[in-house]
């Protein structure tokens, strides 16, 4: 998902720890969430769930990642998506199929005792939904750390507050967050070091890219970049078949993109998707602030309704500088 | 605005002061000094700092709100010595601040105060309890105590006329007390709170270089430290949340 741009990305990413990562950081709630739902899971593809069978994987991902960060000295701001763009449905349809055939397929291989394909079909017919959204946030709140509801996109909107300042970078596995113009894309942040791809675990470690430093190396602009995008696919159209990410910055360096376009594509008005990379739907109504978890109401929420250990939740809590018995100065102010 | 000489060991001693506790702040600028005062992100603790022009070789400022890296600028000051002198210089429209010193010159990206916590207003605590002790001895107390325990008891005994820490290990105990003879000046109303030593050490490093420190104690109340710097034309406040005593 997201854009097809990896390959001539590559050179430009600066592979970094996390100790080396410092300032707020916007994350494409959905994403992440996307992304804990998908991973966090029992070996046969079960997610974690509590005792009413509630899927509880995103709030696992938010708790430790989140205390994670901190630690870190990252200030997490999550942006939620808001109203998707029209031009999307058709990507958002087939999402939709492949998560429907994905969860059949799940239960065909449990039940033939292919545990290796269970996950694998588990993973991908992942959903974030409603429920989901709303615990993530009912979580966050209690942690202290803010969230935004993006009128649109929210890689658009982290791609926005970066834009102004009001946060250092934004974290995203999509490359679109370059498209939105953000200054600074961090990937690989959401998940933990070690993740399952293909079957597979490997170790990841987060990467930087610039925008600056891509489009300079690259030698375009940002409406190039663009114009790169809907050559190759974007989540708004498929764009032209057979053309990669190299193809396309072949054509789009020699001027060709509006040939190629007229050619392969007759009926592909890009018009209005290069309109909305380039200014799309975002808001300044946001306030970023940071505070002290609600120690009892996270505890409250996740061991009381989400059957967490109340040890680890105090690990991680501890790890967000609450020590058990402290009290805050909330009181005397 | 704000365009400022100081002898680099002054404002490095404000720094540390604010870094013991955060590792950002909004620096507010005013026409006859520079003010701050933050808490940390557990809302645990809070740092009040007050450095006067006095304290500078020249500044001239208006009022203005800047959102200052704490902790990059504790590593830039850490390059400078003692009589060094360190120029100022606020430039507004860049959003950056400018660091001379000694042929070097730093411009520091300032952060976006909106994104930094809002000042806390002054709380507003009773603390009859009040001992005046030297800074070094009070640091001193601290790292004895951090040797068995993670916390500590602060506390005024008005009958033995004495102000005492006392820490309590799994297995061990220390207690300190100290009479009138060996305190700067002591109002004796009974008091007793416990404290985080995580918190403690660091302030106490600070602390230590202070000849006087006030210490404002309650019963189970917050603890407040009070101390000169810059020779007299800074103060610096700290305020500590209690713990609770047993379980």
């Amino acid at each position: 998902m997201g854009v097809a741009l990896r390959d001539i990305i590559a050179d430009c990413k600066e592979t970094l720890d996390l100790d080396a990562l410092k300032g707020v950081a916007a994350i494409d709630a959905h994403n992440a969430l996307y992304q804990f739902l998908s991973i966090i899971r029992q070996p046969d593809g079960t997610p974690l769930m509590n005792a009413e069978g509630q899927v509880t994987s995103h709030l696992t991902g938010i708790l430790f990642r989140t205390a994670n960060f901190v630690e870190k000295g990252i200030k997490p701001v999550y942006i939620f998506d808001g109203t998707p763009p029209t031009f999307k449905q058709e990507t958002l349809d087939q999402r939709r199929e492949v998560r429907t055939r994905a969860g059949n397929a799940w239960k065909e291989a449990l039940a033939v005792g292919d545990i290796a394909e269970a996950y694998k079909q588990a993973s991908a017919s992942a959903r974030v939904d409603a429920y989901v959204i709303e615990t993530a946030q009912e979580l966050l709140g209690l942690l202290g750390i803010p969230w935004v509801q993006a009128p649109s996109e929210g890689e658009a909107q982290a791609a926005h507050m970066a834009g102004k300042g009001s946060v250092q970078f934004a974290v995203s596995q999509d490359y679109d967050s370059l498209l939105f113009g953000s200054p600074v894309l961090v990937r690989n942040l959401t998940v933990s070091g070690r993740r399952r791809v293909r079957g597979r675990t490997i170790t990841v470690s987060p990467e930087r890219i610039v925008l600056a430093n891509l489009l300079d190396y690259l030698g375009v602009s940002r409406e190039e970049l663009i114009e790169i995008a809907l050559l190759t696919g974007t989540d708004y159209h498929p764009g032209v078949r057979g053309v990669g990410a190299k193809t396309a910055l072949k054509l789009v360096r020699n001027g060709e993109f509006e040939s190629t376009v007229a050619e392969k594509l007759p009926d592909f008005d890009p018009a209005s998707i290069r309109e909305f990379f380039l200014a799309p739907p975002v808001t300044d109504d946001y306030n970023l602030s940071w505070s002290a978890p609600d120690t009892d109401g996270v505890v409250a929420m996740l061991s009381g309704r989400f059957d967490f250990s109340p040890e680890r939740v105090e690990g991680a809590l501890e790890k967000l500088s609450v020590k058990a018995k402290q009290q805050t100065l909330d009181q005397w102010f | 605005m704000l365009k400022a000489t100081i002898d680099a060991e002054i404002f490095r001693e404000s720094i540390d002061a604010i870094a013991a506790l955060v590792t950002e702040c909004r620096l507010h600028t005013e026409e006859d000094m520079l003010v701050t005062r933050a808490v940390d992100t557990a809302n645990v603790a809070m740092v009040s700092l007050e450095l006067k022009s006095t304290a500078f070789d020249a500044y001239s400022a208006t009022a203005g709100e800047l959102g200052l890296d704490i902790a990059k600028m504790k590593n830039i000051l850490g390059m400078m010595g003692r009589g060094d002198a360190l120029t100022l210089n606020l430039l507004d429209e860049e959003r950056k601040l400018e660091l001379a010193f000694k042929g070097y010159k730093y411009s520091i990206t300032l952060l976006d105060a909106s994104t930094i916590r809002k000042d806390p207003s002054p709380p507003t605590i009773e603390l009859p309890g009040k001992a005046v002790i030297s800074g070094s001895a009070l640091n001193n107390a601290i790292k004895a105590a951090a040797v068995i325990s993670d916390k500590i008891a602060l506390g005024i005994d008005p009958d033995a006329m004495t102000f005492y820490m006392e820490a309590e290990g799994d297995t061990d105990h220390i207690k300190l007390a100290l009479g009138e003879d060996e305190l700067v000046a002591l109002n004796p109303v009974g008091a007793r709170s416990l404290f985080s030593l995580d918190y403690l050490k660091d302030m106490g490093k600070v602390m230590a270089k202070a000849d006087e420190v006030e210490v404002n104690l309650g019963v189970d109340h917050p603890v407040k430290f009070a101390f000169d710097i810059a020779d007299g034309n800074g103060r610096v406040e700290y305020l500590l949340a209690p713990r609770i005593e047993a379980d």
